[in-house]
């Protein structure tokens, strides 16, 4: 019922590091090293790559995301957001913005009262504490990707950003690292998958790989 | 048959909310924003109406039609009237992540289309305007009157102007042009590639462009083909709105919302949603669904012309999908031509001559805001009277189209901006282009045509003046259902039958008898489950009250589920599903888990079907006020003098007793029993079988005493 709080076991729907090589190529190879080097440190590890090739712009990853955290359907409070053109020609007709979950993440440098940071409650994922959240926008302004993926919740008054479904009140699955995330979950063509391997932070190619096999180039779309 | 059947059906006269419209069964909801906007472009008055007036309606189409009655008091009034008002719904689950339901908007109101008579009339279209009406906080538009000069409706959160066209230059803008001005003007010039904000004073933003409903240089020339469009391709086709649109010199209807929806049990909505996918297309074990319009379909399949090896598009593309569709039945290419065309509008022109012809022919169609059937029909018929040396330059009937050019790109375009601005595509005055612009029949009438043509079935328009789409010989409940409304059904629930009875349907799984099939579907067809001999579409059923049980269910299930709480035809129902356990689809149980999750209420599958029979008995009221008559009520002459066959084994009956996969001889549909079917019909609804006309205990039964007080004030109240 709306606001349980308990969470349930998973069953575990992870993005493996084999399927990510076997969808992103040797590529990887250098990324998996530095994802290794992350395992010293206090942040998660875990991070949503996509396939903006592949999306179907159904924003059925924002109505999951803002109904599993707010309890509510409003795109304006996803943390993923799917910018569109309905007469723009593809690939760049779609522009999917999920928080990167950076190693050195410019938007909790910029808050002023440490409302931004890894959590120890939630996996250490980089969370907004809302009840320490001023209101300043400051992480919103320093995120340097547009669309900023630090959002303003204006129904709050607070920021937030993508927890990996860490910290879903209106959802009883599990989240986090080991969990599942609601917009992975929803997404009918599996344009969205979890890693825990560190992407390459140059650009935006870490991010945006190709999820599209076989049974994509069989229903007459491009694999490539 | 009057009388026993019903009583199990009797809405309850008591605890539901009582408004304007009189007293029924309440589904008071989370779900809705709980305003409807109200905007009279006479009087430039911009008011509200309280959703909880007509919350127990459902939603989209029964609310429509109860707004429509409420507030239209002369229903004799024609389509131009500047009394006529047009309804724009949305449901409680639209917006929401109910899968192939988020992104309808109905659209109802005194059409122009039909001929000879101006139903009361209906369309809907997909995209996201009613999700982003229902973020700005409405839940529906009621548009009353006419404006003087050009204007647009600017939607902002609970912010609303009626805005002059003038500034935007808007008017004499094509569709898509009109709309890229308007996002323009809504960012403040700001590019769709950030957050923008709302204006608003607590900070709301967005990324998403407005949606905009908008009609082209056809609604504003009121040619009788012209229809609304949002985004690239989704389009309120059928019954003329756009020219209703230009009536009231309404251009375009613009929205951009950032609130919230609220609903009643999140986790029960995102687990449905979850569940539910399990029924749908699965990526790594891909089932060929055979027909496109399951809810398994695959993505992007309802694009007609990527099965014509001809004609499929180069490059890249996409699936491309309404809010919260788990299957987008469009696509978009790389090209940026023929961006999310499906369905009929995919084959206009397949007599292009270039790949690059066809996507533009079909992309004209959007921008100019026509509805492509009957564009399509009149260009055949044009042909047709051409290649008999009727029509063509200096000839019976001048036109100055040039047939040798079919096929070209000059030659579709000339056709559709006669139709779009009624002169001969060249910017000069033409009689033919003022004709064909009123429509096929009416252009024909013009001609000295008509009888002859839609009696030899020249002119297949088979209902109310609406083009073929399927054949009343053939698709029973199709042809009855329209006959019995106000328009072409497009309803495609059971016209799809036939891919149950294809072997690639099943993939590994064991194949379904016929019989199985049978049961598995009729079942779900309260209250007429145990009655197998609905689905029997062979000759000598095709008059019984099993058929009318069919036709009568067809409706109930359409007006309430597909129409008012806008699950999509497309997608919807979900019968039979080879990913489903034991094959048996989710519908019955799937659609009010959806609407329950949603707004919090203990709404049953029957409780819809109910409250469908309650807003087609409401339909038919607003028909019978217009003047209708059973006298009416029949088919074009062809329909009962040339016989129709399919040989192909697509429907369902049964032969010496035993159910199959049957085809159709050729049959007409007899007139005789027809008239007999129409009185088996009428009994089973409650209506005067001499006249048509709705009897005081049917109403009062379905909670609509208020009804019969308005039909009985005219003389229109039936015996019995």
């Amino acid at each position: 019922m709306a606001g349980t709080l308990e969470k349930k076991e998973r069953t575990d729907s992870a993005f493996s590091r084999r399927d990510f090589i076997k969808h992103s190529g040797m590529a990887v190879i250098g990324m998996y090293v530095l994802g290794c080097d992350m395992q010293s440190k206090k942040e998660a590890l875990g991070f949503l790559l996509l396939d903006m090739k592949k999306c179907q712009g159904c924003i059925s990853c924002m109505l999951a995301c803002s109904l599993a955290h707010e309890g509510v359907e409003n795109p304006s409070l996803s943390r993923i957001q799917v910018l569109q053109n309905p007469y723009g020609k593809w690939p760049n007709d779609i522009t999917v913005a999920q928080c990167r979950q950076c190693v050195e993440p410019a938007c909790a440098a910029a808050c002023p009262v440490d409302a931004l940071k890894p959590d120890a409650d939630y996996d250490n994922i980089l969370t907004v504490d809302i009840q320490k959240c001023t209101g300043c926008k400051n992480c919103i302004q320093a995120c340097p990707y547009p669309p900023s993926r630090a959002i303003w919740n204006h129904e709050g008054g607070h920021s937030q950003k993508c927890d990996l479904c860490a910290n879903t009140l209106h959802w009883n699955e599990k989240g986090g690292v080991d969990g599942k995330k609601a917009c992975v979950e929803v997404c009918p063509v599996k344009a969205i998958v979890f890693t825990t391997v560190l992407p390459s932070q140059e650009g935006n190619e870490g991010y945006n790989v190709n999820l599209r096999g076989d049974a994509w180039g069989n229903l007459g779309f491009p694999t490539d | 048959m009057r009388g026993g059947i019903w009583d199990f059906l009797q809405i309850k006269q008591t605890g539901g909310v009582t408004g304007k419209t009189g007293p029924g069964r309440s589904i008071a909801m989370a779900g809705y924003t709980g305003k409807i906007l109200r905007v009279n472009l006479t009087e430039g008055a911009i008011t509200t109406i309280s959703t909880s007036d007509y919350e127990h309606w459902g939603g989209g189409h029964g609310m429509g039609s109860a707004l429509f009655f409420d507030l239209v008091d002369d229903k004799t009034i024609g389509g131009f009237d500047p009394r006529n008002v047009v309804t724009i719904m949305t449901s409680p689950l639209s917006g929401t992540l109910t899968p192939g339901c988020s992104a309808r908007t109905e659209v109802q109101g005194i059409g122009v289309q039909a001929y000879p008579y101006e139903w009361f009339t209906r369309s809907n279209f997909g995209g996201r305007f009613s999700s982003m009406l229902k973020y700005a906080g409405w839940d529906g538009i009621v548009v009353e009157g006419a404006a003087a000069a050009p204007v647009w409706i600017d939607i902002r959160d609970g912010d609303v102007e009626i805005r002059s066209c003038d500034p935007l230059s808007l008017w004499g803008k094509d569709t898509w042009e009109c709309q890229r001005t308007i996002w323009d003007y809504v960012s403040g010039g700001k590019v769709y590639e950030d957050w923008i904000d709302s204006g608003s004073l607590n900070g709301a933003r967005t990324t998403q462009r407005p949606a905009v409903l908008a009609i082209g240089p056809a609604g504003e020339h009121l040619s009788r083909m012209a229809c609304l469009i949002h985004d690239a391709a989704n389009g309120s086709g059928q019954g003329g709105f756009g020219a209703v649109w230009g009536s009231k010199k309404l251009k375009a209807i613009s929205v951009i919302g950032t609130g919230s929806i609220t609903i009643d049990d999140p986790n029960g909505l995102l687990e449905a949603r979850i569940e539910q996918m399990k029924n749908g297309y699965d990526l790594d074990n891909p089932r060929d669904a055979v027909s496109p319009n399951l809810f398994q379909s695959a993505p992007g399949g309802g694009v007609t012309w990527e099965s014509f090896p001809q004609f499929t598009a180069p490059g890249g593309k996409r699936p491309q999908a309404c809010v919260g569709c788990h299957s987008g039945c469009r696509r978009r290419y790389e090209s940026g031509l023929g961006n999310e065309a499906s369905c009929s509008e995919t084959t206009f022109y397949l007599a292009a001559e270039t790949p690059e012809t066809l996507y533009k022919a079909t992309d004209l169609l959007n921008k100019y805001g026509i509805n492509i059937l009957e564009a399509y029909f009149a260009i055949q018929y044009i042909k047709t009277l051409t290649e008999s040396g009727i029509i063509g330059p200096g000839r019976e009937i001048d036109c100055p189209l040039n047939f040798d050019e079919f096929g070209s790109l000059d030659f579709i375009e000339q056709y559709l901006k006669m139709v779009a601005y009624r002169n001969d595509g060249l910017g000069n005055e033409s009689a033919f282009g003022n004709d064909i612009a009123e429509g096929t029949l009416r252009a024909a009438e013009k001609w000295g045509r008509l009888n002859e043509d839609l009696t030899s079935g020249a002119l297949a328009y088979p209902y109310w003046g609406y083009p073929l789409h399927y054949d009343p010989r053939l698709q029973l409940e199709w042809g009855y259902g329209s006959i019995f409304g106000d328009r072409d059904i497009n309803e495609h629930c059971f016209n799809r039958l036939y891919a149950y009875g294809d072997p690639a349907y099943y993939g590994d799984s064991n194949q379904l008898t016929t019989e199985e099939v049978v049961k598995i579907i009729t079942d779900k067809m309260v209250p007429f489950q145990d009655d197998q001999l609905m689905l029997d579409y062979s000759t000598e059923n095709m008059y019984s009250e099993h058929m009318a049980r069919l036709v009568a269910w067809h409706r109930y299930y359409t007006r309430f589920w597909k129409e008012s709480i806008l699950f999509c035809d497309n997608r919807w129902p979900d019968f039979i599903n080879p990913n489903a356990p034991d094959m048996i689809g989710s519908t019955g149980a799937a659609e009010p888990r959806f609407l329950n999750a949603v707004t919090g209420k203990n709404f049953t599958f029957l409780d819809g079907i109910k409250l469908g029979r309650k807003i087609w008995n409401l339909d038919h009221a607003i028909w019978t006020l217009q003047g209708r008559h059973r006298d009416m009520v029949h088919f074009p002459d062809y329909i009962y003098r040339l016989p129709k066959g399919n040989k192909n084994k697509r429907y369902i009956g049964r032969e010496n007793g035993e159910w199959k996969y049957i085809g159709i001889i050729e049959r007409c549909v007899d007139r005789q029993k027809f008239e007999e079917f129409k009185t088996l019909f009428y009994e089973l609804e409650g209506w005067d079988p001499l006249t048509g006309y709705p009897t005081r205990s049917s109403l009062e039964n379905l909670g609509l005493g208020y009804v019969a007080n308005a039909l009985d004030a005219h003389n229109k109240l039936g015996k019995g």
